[in-house]
This record gives structure tokens, C-alpha cells and sequence, in this order.
């Protein structure tokens, strides 16, 4: 019997421990969820690539001085269920990206919403961030 | 000495290795069962280390466990490192500049001597302890470097995609 209860808190205690699915890294092992950012550029390369893809852009620091991002998309799975196609990305046009500062890499960001020239929207982080699947707040 | 570099780059380049990066299903697929057969294949070789080790099927003789359970180590073990070549080629460079995967790579390397040792040595003398609960030390310590190496190499496995230290 003792060991019956013993079990069962084991299984319960296990499954408190269990965490939301995470992608393919945990979001803070990376990000700052208290430092959110928002992006207005160039974008240089996208890399539409597993696990996750990549934003290369480039913005203008207030002097002038041109910074260059990498920002942390979802999978490709995920971007085409948001409604984003890989030829919706072309070498050089401007974007807007909203997302997370990095901790270690200055140049570093997660990725949570993409809007084109023209407005459209799309919702481009992984699971694991604060506010899912909502823009930074 | 030659760099690998360009041959990794050459890989990554090709055309099923960046169809398959930029896949919606394949690459998830990949993964996924190379996670499901690493579980399977772990799972299979710790209860053999547990009854070398002495913790576990104590009353069955050595001889019994290795024959049952050899095959689906085996049936296990041929999937989950030909699904991991896979998610290599899709990302070469990326993973030979992970230190982390190099770690995982040593330790799956000494896995596999500790075991081919313990198989071409000392399993082939086993016919005085086969059933003996607590087998001889040699046997027992492999038992235990078995579920130390494979351990480590799923642990750095697992912190890959964290890469600390780049």
C-alpha cells in the first residue's frame, strides 16, 4: 500500500514537472523575455531551414551605423501554417521584425512577428516565449 | 592538413540535403524517430547494464538477457545512427562546429569500444558466471561504463541545439 501511494506521488509529481512543448530549444535558455525589441530593416538572407529558420537583417543604429540581426524564426512547418512562403522573402526588401533580445549575442533575436512592406502580418516565433503566439508586449 | 570545411559545405549544398532542410515533413520526421529509436536503443542496453551491474533480472542468467535482447538492440540501434547521419548531412558545418556534438560523438565512440570489448572479451568467457547474480567485476564495470558512456552521450546530445560555446 505504502509503496502503491509512493508511486502514485511519483507519477503526479512527474507530470507537474512536465512543461509546455517546447521547440527546439527552451526560448530562455537563449532569449530575454523582458527585452523586446522591434526591427525596422533590410533584410539581407532569410534562411528558411529545420530546426528553425533564420532573418538576417540589417538596420540603422540612430548614428547611422548599420547593425546586423539574426533573428529566430519557427520551422518551416510552422511559417507555412502562419501563411508564409519561402518566396515571400526576397534578398534586400524591408521588413519589420518584432521579437526578443538575445542574452549572451548583442546581434541576436528571437523572432515573434514578421510584417511585410504592405502591411501584412504573420506570426513567425516558436513555442516557448512569453505571450505565444501574441506580439511582444 | 586539409580542412574538412569544404567537403561539409559541399554536403550541405546538395540538393536532397537542402530539400530536406527546408522540408516541412521530412526533416520533423527525421527527428522524431531519431529521438524514438535513441529511447528505444538506451532503454534496451540499461537493462542489460542493470542485470551486469547486478541491480536488476539477477535470477535470469547473463546468456538469456544478452539473447533477447540483442536483436532489437541491433534493430534499434541501425535506425536511430542512420536517422542521425541524416540530420547531420542536412546541417554539416553546424554540427562540426558544436563542441557539444563532438563531445557526444567521443562518448558514443567509447560506448560502442566498451561494448565491443566487453563483447569480444570478456562475454566470451562467461560460461563459469553466466548465472551468477552478481557476475565478475570486469563484466560488472563495463555494465557500469555502459550506462555512465551512454548517459553522457545522450546528455550532450540533448544540449546540442544550446550550444554554450560557440
Amino acid at each position: 500500500m505504502k509503496t502503491k501511494i509512493f508511486l502514485m506521488l511519483l507519477v503526479a509529481a512527474a507530470l507537474c514537472a512536465v512543461q509546455p512543448a517546447h521547440a527546439h530549444h527552451a526560448f530562455a535558455a537563449q532569449y530575454d523575455p523582458t527585452k523586446p525589441l522591434t526591427l525596422n530593416g533590410i533584410v539581407t538572407r532569410m534562411e528558411w531551414a529545420n530546426p528553425h529558420g533564420w532573418i538576417y537583417m540589417d538596420t540603422k543604429e540612430p548614428g547611422g551605423k548599420v547593425k546586423h540581426w539574426m533573428n529566430e524564426t519557427a520551422a518551416p512547418s510552422q511559417l507555412s501554417r502562419h501563411g508564409l512562403k519561402k518566396a515571400d522573402f526576397v534578398d534586400g526588401m524591408t521588413a519589420t521584425v518584432k521579437g526578443y533580445q538575445g542574452k549572451a549575442d548583442p546581434g541576436l533575436a528571437n523572432g515573434r512577428t514578421l510584417v511585410l512592406k504592405g502591411g501584412r502580418s504573420f506570426y513567425i516565433g516558436s513555442v516557448g516565449g512569453p505571450n505565444d503566439g501574441a506580439e511582444p508586449k | 592538413m586539409p580542412s574538412i570545411v569544404p567537403t561539409f559545405a559541399w554536403l550541405e549544398g546538395l540538393a536532397w540535403t537542402t530539400a530536406l532542410r527546408e522540408s516541412p515533413y521530412g526533416y520533423p520526421l527525421i527527428e522524431t524517430s531519431h529521438l524514438a529509436f535513441i529511447v528505444l536503443f538506451a532503454g534496451l542496453v540499461i537493462m542489460m547494464d542493470l542485470r551486469l551491474v547486478g541491480l536488476a533480472f539477477t535470477h535470469a542468467p547473463l546468456a538469456v538477457i544478452q539473447r533477447r535482447l540483442f536483436p532489437w538492440q541491433m534493430a534499434t540501434f541501425v535506425p536511430s545512427t542512420a536517422t542521425g547521419i541524416l540530420l547531420f548531412c542536412v546541417d554539416p558545418l553546424r554540427y562540426y562546429r558544436n563542441v557539444l556534438f563532438l563531445a557526444k560523438l567521443v562518448f558514443l565512440a567509447l560506448a560502442g569500444l566498451n561494448a565491443l570489448a566487453f563483447h569480444l572479451k570478456t562475454y566470451r568467457r562467461a560460461e563459469g558466471w553466466d548465472e551468477d547474480p552478481q557476475v565478475i567485476t570486469t563484466a560488472r564495470l563495463a555494465g557500469a561504463a555502459s550506462l555512465l558512456l551512454w548517459s553522457l552521450t545522450i546528455v550532450c546530445s540533448r544540449l546540442i541545439p544550446n550550444n554554450w560555446f560557440k
